[in-house]
C-alpha cells in the first residue's frame, strides 16, 4: 500500500473513533476515545510527514500527541472524575439518525471536496473530505449531546478536522501556526472544563437540558 | 517614538495592566485602589494611544510592526477608534458600577480584581483582533475574547448568568472554530501559490496574490468564515448566544460586548471579504451579506417587539443593527461601505449609553422587567434624560448620529436600484421605532415603585453617559473631515484592497441629495 492510500485510509479510522466519541454512554469513556482518535491523527501527521520529506510535520507531530493525545483526554477524565462521570442524559436523537447524518455530512463533504482544484489537495482527496466531514461531525456532537462536557469533546472534534485539513494542505507551514492553533484550542478546553465544573458546583447538573431559565 | 511602537504599547499596557489588576487582590487594604487604579490607567492610556495611532495612520498611511504581524490601515483604524472611545467611556462607568456591586456585597476584592483583570484582558484581545495582519493570529484573538469574556459574563455566579456564559462560550466557541476552518482554506490555498510561502498568513500579502488563488476553495472558505465569525457577530441565525449574554453580564460588560465585540469579529469578516472580492468579484460576497443583513434585520425587529426585559431589548437591537450593517455592505461600493462603516461606529456609541443607563436602572430598581421600571423621571431623572435620548437616536431620530448613516444606508441602497428592499427596511424600522417608543413611554413616566427611592448612585454612573450623548449629537450635526477621510479610504480596501483609490470617494452631497428634496 502507498503512503497515500495509508493516509486516505487511516482518516477511515476516524470516522470509527468520532463516532465512537459521540456515542459510548460513559463521558469518561469519551474521553478516551478522544485520545485514541488523536493518536490515529499523530499517526497520518507522520506518515504525511514521511511521505512529503515535511521536516515541520514532525514537529506537529509532538506537539499533537502532547496536547492531543495526552493533555486534553487527561484534563477531561480528570474533570470528569471529580464530578463523578454521571451517565450521559439521553441524546437530542437517536443513535440510528446520528449515524445517517454523519453519513450525509461524509456525502456532502466528498461533493464539496471535489470542487477543489488545488494541486496540493490532488492525492488527498478522500483524506480531505473526511476532515471537512469530522468537523461537522463535531458540530453533530455538540448539537446532540446535552452532557456539556461531551459538547466540549465536540469542540475537539472540530478542531481535529481542521487541524487534519490544514496539515494536507500546507504541511509545510511553519510550526508556529500549528502552535498558534494548538495552544488556543488548549486554552478552550481548559476555560471550557473550569466553567462546566462551576456549573455542576452550583447547579449540581451537567445536562444542558436543566440550563433553561433563558428564553425568549 | 515610531508609530511601530504606539502599536506595540497599544496592546502591552492593557496586558500589563489586567495582570496588576489580577495580582492586586493579594494586596489587603489596598487591593481595591490599586485594581481601580490600574484600571483607569489601562483605559486612559488605550484611549490616547488609540488617537495618537489614528493621527499616525492619517498623516503616514498604513502602520505595520513585530514582522508585519501587525497592521493598522484606514480599516482598521475605524475599529480601534471605536474601542479607544468606547473602552475609556464604558471603562469609566465601570468604575462607578461596581463601586454599588461593593457597596451591596455583590462583589469582594477578589471579585472586584478578577472583574477588572478580565475586563483589560478582554480589552487587549480585542486590540490584538483590529491591529492584527496574521489571518490565523487574528482567529486566535478572536477566540480569545470569547476566553477572556465568558467569566465575565457569568461573574455574579447566579443560575442565569452561569447558563449565559455556558451557551456564550460553546456557540461562539463553535462559530469561531468555522471561522478557523475557513481561515485555514484560505491560508492553505495562499500557501501553495504563493512565491513567498511563509508570506502566506500575512492578510496584506495575500491581498497582493489574489489572482493565483483558486475561486472554489476561496468561495468555500468564505461561507465557513462568514457563518463562524457571524456568529460571533450575533447576525442570526446564529445569533443564540447574544440576548442571554448580553442581559446577563454585568451592565459594562454588555456595552463592550456589544458595541465593540460584535464589531471586532464584523472587521475579521470584511478582512475576508476583500479576498473574496478581488477573487470572485464583489457579487459573491454581497449577496451573502443581503441576505444575512435582511434576516437579521427583520428577525431582530419582531423580538425586539415582543420583550419586556429591557437588556434583551438591547440585546436583539444588536442583531438588528449588525443585520444594517451587513446589509449596508450587500448593497456594496463605495456609498454601502461607507454608510455601514458609519452606523459601526455610531450604533457603537448609541449602544453603549444604553447598555450604561441600562446598568443605572438595575442598580435603582434591582430589575429589567419593563412591567416593573416605571417614573424614571421621578427616580432618576438624569439617566431618565439619557436613556431617552440613547432610544431616540438608536431608532434614527434626527438629530443625532444614527439618523445620518440609516439615511446613508437608504440612499445608498437607493443608489443601487435595491427600491423594495429598503422600502421593507424602513417598514421594519417603524416596528424598532415602536419597540422603543413603548420602552420610552413605559419607564420614563408613571408612578414610581414605592420601594424604590430617589436620587442616582453615584456621579460615575452618570458622566461617561453625558460625554457619550454629546459625541452622539455632534457626529448627528458634523462628521469631521478625518473620519470622512478614513471611511474613504477603508472603503476602498475592502473593495479593491487598496486604500487610495480615487474612484472610491464617497461624495456625502451625494448621500445626502434625498434629504436635501424632502426639507423645505
Amino acid at each position: 500500500m502507498s503512503n497515500v492510500a495509508l493516509v486516505n485510509s487511516l482518516t477511515g479510522l476516524l470516522i470509527l473513533t468520532s463516532l465512537l466519541v459521540i456515542e459510548v454512554k460513559r463521558p469518561r469513556w469519551s474521553a478516551l476515545m478522544y485520545s485514541l482518535q488523536s493518536l490515529v491523527l499523530v499517526i497520518i501527521f507522520l506518515v504525511l510527514a514521511y511521505t512529503n520529506e515535511a521536516e515541520q510535520l514532525y514537529l506537529w507531530v509532538i506537539s499533537a500527541f502532547i496536547t492531543k493525545v495526552v493533555l486534553v483526554p487527561w484534563l477531561l477524565y480528570g474533570a470528569l472524575t471529580r464530578v463523578g462521570d454521571p451517565e450521559k442524559p439521553r441524546n437530542v436523537i437517536g443513535t440510528t439518525l446520528s449515524f445517517f447524518i454523519a453519513a450525509i455530512a461524509l456525502t456532502v463533504s466528498f461533493v464539496v471536496v471535489n470542487q477543489i482544484h488545488l494541486k496540493a489537495a490532488e492525492p488527498f482527496k478522500p483524506a480531505l473530505a473526511v476532515s471537512m466531514a469530522h468537523f461537522f461531525f463535531g458540530v453533530l456532537c455538540i448539537l446532540t449531546q446535552r452532557n456539556l462536557f461531551k459538547q466540549v469533546l465536540g469542540f475537539c472534534l472540530m478542531e481535529n478536522g481542521s487541524h487534519l485539513t490544514l496539515a494536507l494542505l500546507a504541511y509545510n507551514a511553519p510550526e508556529i501556526v500549528e502552535i498558534g492553533i494548538a495552544t488556543d484550542a488548549v486554552f478552550a478546553v481548559v476555560i471550557m472544563i473550569v466553567l462546566g465544573q462551576q456549573i455542576y458546583k452550583s447547579l449540581g447538573t451537567l445536562d444542558t437540558s436543566d440550563l433553561s431559565t433563558l428564553k425568549g | 517614538m515610531t508609530e511601530t511602537t504606539y502599536l506595540i504599547w497599544l496592546l502591552l499596557i492593557p496586558l500589563a495592566l489586567s495582570l496588576v489588576a489580577f495580582a492586586a487582590r493579594w494586596l489587603d487594604g489596598l487591593g481595591r485602589v490599586l485594581v481601580e487604579g490600574a484600571h483607569l490607567a489601562s483605559v486612559t492610556l488605550v484611549l490616547i494611544l488609540s488617537l495618537v495611532t489614528v493621527g499616525a495612520v492619517l498623516t503616514s498611511g498604513p502602520i505595520f510592526g513585530l514582522g508585519n504581524w501587525l497592521h493598522l490601515d484606514a480599516l482598521g483604524t475605524i475599529f480601534l477608534l471605536i474601542i479607544g472611545v468606547v473602552g475609556f467611556l464604558v471603562g469609566l462607568y465601570s468604575i462607578g458600577y461596581t463601586r454599588h456591586d461593593m457597596e451591596t456585597g455583590e462583589f469582594d476584592v477578589n471579585k472586584l480584581s478578577t472583574y477588572y483583570g478580565l475586563f483589560n484582558l478582554f480589552l487587549f484581545t480585542m486590540l490584538l483582533v483590529v491591529t492584527s495582519n496574521n489571518i490565523i493570529m487574528m482567529w486566535v484573538a478572536l477566540e480569545a475574547t470569547t476566553l477572556g469574556s465568558a467569566f465575565l459574563v457569568g461573574i455574579y455566579g447566579h443560575r442565569s448568568s452561569l447558563e449565559a456564559a455556558w451557551k456564550y462560550i460553546i456557540i461562539c466557541t463553535v462559530g469561531v472554530a468555522f471561522g478557523l476552518y475557513g481561515t485555514v482554506l484560505i491560508y492553505s490555498d495562499a500557501f501553495n501559490v504563493m512565491q513567498v510561502p511563509g508570506n502566506a498568513v500575512l492578510w496584506t500579502e495575500i491581498v497582493k496574490n489574489t489572482g493565483t488563488l483558486d475561486p472554489a476553495l476561496i468561495k468555500m472558505a468564505f461561507v465557513f468564515v462568514l457563518v463562524g465569525f457571524g456568529t460571533k457577530a450575533g447576525l442570526f441565525p446564529m445569533h443564540a448566544w447574544l440576548p442571554d449574554a448580553h442581559s446577563e453580564a454585568p451592565s459594562p460588560v454588555s456595552a463592550m460586548l456589544s458595541a465593540v465585540l460584535l464589531n471586532c469579529a464584523l472587521l475579521i469578516i470584511f478582512r475576508f471579504a476583500t479576498i473574496s472580492n478581488l477573487v470572485l468579484g464583489p457579487s459573491f460576497a454581497q449577496t451573502l451579506f443581503l441576505i444575512f443583513g435582511a434576516i437579521s434585520v427583520v428577525a431582530a425587529a419582531f423580538f425586539m417587539y415582543a420583550q419586556r426585559d429591557i437588556k434583551r431589548l438591547l440585546a436583539y437591537s444588536s442583531t438588528e443593527n449588525i443585520g444594517l450593517i451587513m446589509l449596508a455592505f450587500g448593497i456594496g461600493g463605495p456609498a454601502g461601505i461607507f454608510a455601514g462603516l458609519l452606523q459601526a461606529i455610531n450604533h457603537s456609541l448609541v449602544k453603549s449609553l444604553l447598555f450604561c443607563t441600562s446598568g443605572n436602572i438595575l442598580i435603582k430598581y434591582h430589575s429589567r422587567n419593563l412591567d416593573r421600571v416605571k417614573g424614571m423621571l421621578h427616580a432618576i431623572p438624569a439617566s431618565g434624560v439619557l436613556m431617552m435620548i440613547g432610544a431616540l437616536a438608536l431608532v434614527g431620530t434626527p438629530p443625532f448620529n444614527i439618523f445620518l448613516s440609516k439615511f446613508f444606508i437608504i440612499s445608498s441602497g437607493l443608489g443601487a436600484g435595491y427600491t423594495w428592499l429598503m422600502i421593507l427596511c424602513l417598514l421594519i424600522l417603524v416596528v424598532v421605532f415602536a419597540a422603543f417608543f413603548r420602552v420610552i413611554t413605559s419607564t420614563l413616566f408613571g408612578e414610581r415603585p414605592d420601594d424604590v427611592s430617589k436620587g442616582e448612585s453615584n456621579w460615575l454612573t452618570l458622566v461617561p453617559g453625558a460625554i457619550l450623548t454629546v459625541l452622539i449629537l455632534v457626529l448627528g450635526l458634523y462628521i469631521p473631515t478625518q473620519l470622512i477621510t478614513l471611511l474613504n479610504g477603508a472603503s476602498g480596501l475592502v473593495l479593491t484592497g487598496d486604500p487610495n483609490q480615487a474612484n472610491m470617494l464617497v461624495n456625502i452631497q451625494n448621500l445626502l441629495m434625498p434629504l436635501a428634496n424632502i426639507l423645505p
